[in-house]
């Protein structure tokens, strides 16, 4: 393209330097310039062995994995087989569990994009008494763990009996201040105040100018705020945990874990389970619930890269 | 020039880009945020329309305070309660607490983790971010995306996988684990190695968002400035390292202190190791697993409420670092 993306070559750049240009330096320079890219590529590499030895697991025996190396004798027949033990594990606990984490994390994310555009809007547009207080607690909230109040909201969930049901749940799910901080970017970045200005003197209310200027762009933030909010709230597992601790009230993320500790695999006097649970079953397990938050993971991999996401991987 | 103000930040506006460089220039640009932030204040307070228009921020109000504050507030509520039932115990929660032979060792594990993760993290994504940036190849796209993707396995997905990986019985790398000497998931998962295996398992699930979010501080270094920078005559390295490494510091602050926040927050890696080992690590490793004992198996609901108040204080003032110290948040004002 232009002159400083040439420059942005390294090699370009040494070239460009005074006193290069004897051979041996010359293959020093493709040392350094090969080096990068090879740890890079080492790098990629081993995460990819990781992700598809797991992956093509779920198409072997567990006598496959045991005995033979990592890419051993696989069947495709394995999948029923893997699937009819999953499904039959404590009469179909699994799909219970697949239900109920759709059910807490749309629920959630959609609550939490219904409360945090509008009040995103309101902090960046709007002047009022309180907004510093409620932006700074914001921020505050954003960058803490979501499981610093687990144990205190479990005190307050229990002292009104709801224990075991879903939506307490997915309204904690809906407070999502990330979300609030990134529509609250958003509206400030890309809405002009004289948009607003020119409708109060239309003499339309605050709410309606919301709907009119405000709703029409907010594609983009409900987007990222949908994708952030789904994420965390599927994979989740402190939260679930506590609030919902009978075996059908469950979410999926708990549930692998009752998988993981039941199996016989791991707990040899498991001896008897009506299933046969292994690595491969275990490893379709995972998959499988992995995949809701692949689709939207691939889905916002652009929105993501158009630049610093503050607070993106909050834990 | 606008190529750069574009891939500053999320969303930024020509606007923006003039805050957001009032980090790297100073105070006069500083001032300039500051104008722009003055105007439409005193253009509308309140009145009848404003007031209208808190209907918008009302429902998230509401419940930033009952999943965010009232909680917290109970919590602490419940920490002075005497441990029988009702009635105030003062500081005896605490006490419990603190006395409790594991809170100890539960804050030293949470340090031994750091320790060996954050350098781990820090220099892992800081590495390939700078590694990534700045090439034109069209291999990079591809990269960044297979270091990104394991982050949709996160939580128990991606344990499951390190449990395939790192229990000699059917892992593919059966040979690796045997050349270190193990030969059972109870020899791999002793507590002494569980600061890198929890390393492992956070940089493999973690370190692709964010080296995505460290590539995107890189991609906001003006580019006049590299180009200056080299006119210079910088080598690579001193570019690096005078230039790019300080100019993206409130990124790399906000990562560190944010996973230093997240680390005193462990519970799911340990917690269901311990249960996979059947006990090889203690149900008690991290403050998080002690608190999560006393409230559903001690039944000490006061020492439980108490070690969050406490774990919940030092969340806080790292929150309180994050907003005020790093910079990042200035411009919000």
């Amino acid at each position: 393209m232009s002159v400083p993306e040439v420059l942005d070559r390294p090699a370009a750049r040494e070239r460009g330097a005074p006193g290069n240009g004897a051979p041996r330096k010359q293959l020093a320079l493709r040392i350094r310039e090969i080096t990068p890219m090879g740890f890079l590529l080492l790098v990629a590499a081993i995460y990819l062995f990781i992700m598809v030895t797991f992956v093509l697991a779920t198409l072997r025996t567990e006598s496959s994995l045991i005995h033979q190396g990592a890419f051993g004798s696989m069947k495709l027949s394995r999948l029923g087989y893997d699937w009819d033990q999953l499904s039959g594990f404590s009469s179909g606990a699994y799909w219970i569990w697949l239900e109920n984490s759709a059910i807490v994390s749309f629920g959630g994310a959609a609550l939490a994009v219904l409360v945090a555009v509008p009040a995103g809007y309101c902090l960046a547009m709007l002047r009022f008494r309180g907004r510093r207080v409620i932006l700074f607690l914001t921020i505050l909230t954003m960058v803490m763990p979501n499981t610093v109040l687990v144990i205190p909201l479990f005190l307050e969930v229990s002292a009104v009996h709801q224990v075991d049901k879903l939506w307490p749940v997915a309204v904690m799910f809906g407070f999502f201040p990330f979300g609030t901080y990134l529509s609250f970017v958003h509206y400030r970045t890309s809405l002009p105040m004289e948009m607003l200005e020119a409708g109060r003197i239309d003499g339309a209310s605050e709410v309606g100018l919301f709907g009119r200027v405000a709703v029409p762009i907010a594609k983009q933030a409900v987007a990222l705020v949908f994708f952030f909010a789904f994420v965390a709230d599927w994979t989740n597992y402190f939260l679930p945990l506590v609030m919902l601790p009978s075996t059908n009230a469950q979410t999926v993320s708990v549930g692998l874990q009752l998988l993981i500790t039941t199996s016989q695999l791991f707990n040899p006097s498991s001896g008897g389970l009506n299933v046969q649970l292994y690595m491969p079953e275990l490893a379709m397990a995972a998959l499988l619930q992995m995949l809701p938050v692949l689709v939207v993971f691939i889905g916002a991999q652009r929105y993501l890269q158009r630049g610093a996401l503050l607070g993106a991987v909050k834990g | 020039m606008s190529r750069a103000s574009g891939e500053n930040g999320i969303l930024s506006s020509p606007g923006e880009q003039r805050v957001v460089k009032g980090e790297h220039f100073g105070v006069q640009v500083v001032a300039v945020a500051q104008r722009r932030r003055r105007g439409p204040r005193r253009r509308n307070i309140s009145g009848l329309q404003g007031r209208s228009g808190l209907l918008l921020v009302a429902p998230y109000v509401a419940l930033l305070l009952v999943v965010g504050v009232i909680p917290a507030g109970y919590a602490i509520y419940q920490s002075f309660l005497a441990r029988t039932g009702s009635g105030f115990g003062g500081i005896s929660g605490y006490k419990d607490a603190v006395t409790e032979f594991q809170f100890a060792s539960s804050f030293a594990h949470i340090g031994l983790v750091l320790i060996v993760w954050l350098p781990f993290m820090i220099i892992g994504v800081i590495g390939l971010s700078l590694l990534l940036h700045g090439r034109r190849s069209r291999l990079v796209g591809g990269l960044r995306f297979i270091y990104y993707l394991p982050g949709a396995l996160a939580g128990m997905g991606n344990f499951v996988l390190w449990l395939f990986i790192l229990d000699p019985t059917d892992s593919p790398v059966k040979f690796l684990l045997s050349w270190l000497g193990y030969s059972s998931l109870e020899q791999v998962a002793e507590p002494a190695h569980l600061p890198v295996i929890i390393a492992l398992m956070l940089f493999f699930q973690g370190a692709g968002t964010w080296i995505l979010v460290i590539y995107g501080g890189l991609n906001g270094i003006p580019q006049d400035v590299s180009e200056a920078a080299i006119i210079d005559g910088c080598t690579p390295w001193q570019e690096t390292r005078r230039i790019k490494l300080p100019l993206i510091r409130p990124w790399i602050a906000y990562f560190i202190l944010i996973n230093i926040a997240y680390a005193s927050q462990l519970f799911l890696e340990p917690e269901v190791l311990g249960l996979a080992t059947e006990g090889a690590v203690s149900p008690q490793w991290t403050p998080n697993q002690l608190s999560y004992t006393f409230a559903f198996q001690l039944f000490d609901v006061p020492a439980a409420a108490a070690l969050s108040v406490i774990l919940l204080l030092i969340s806080l003032f790292i929150g309180v670092i994050i907003t005020t110290r790093t910079g990042l948040f200035r411009n919000v004002e």
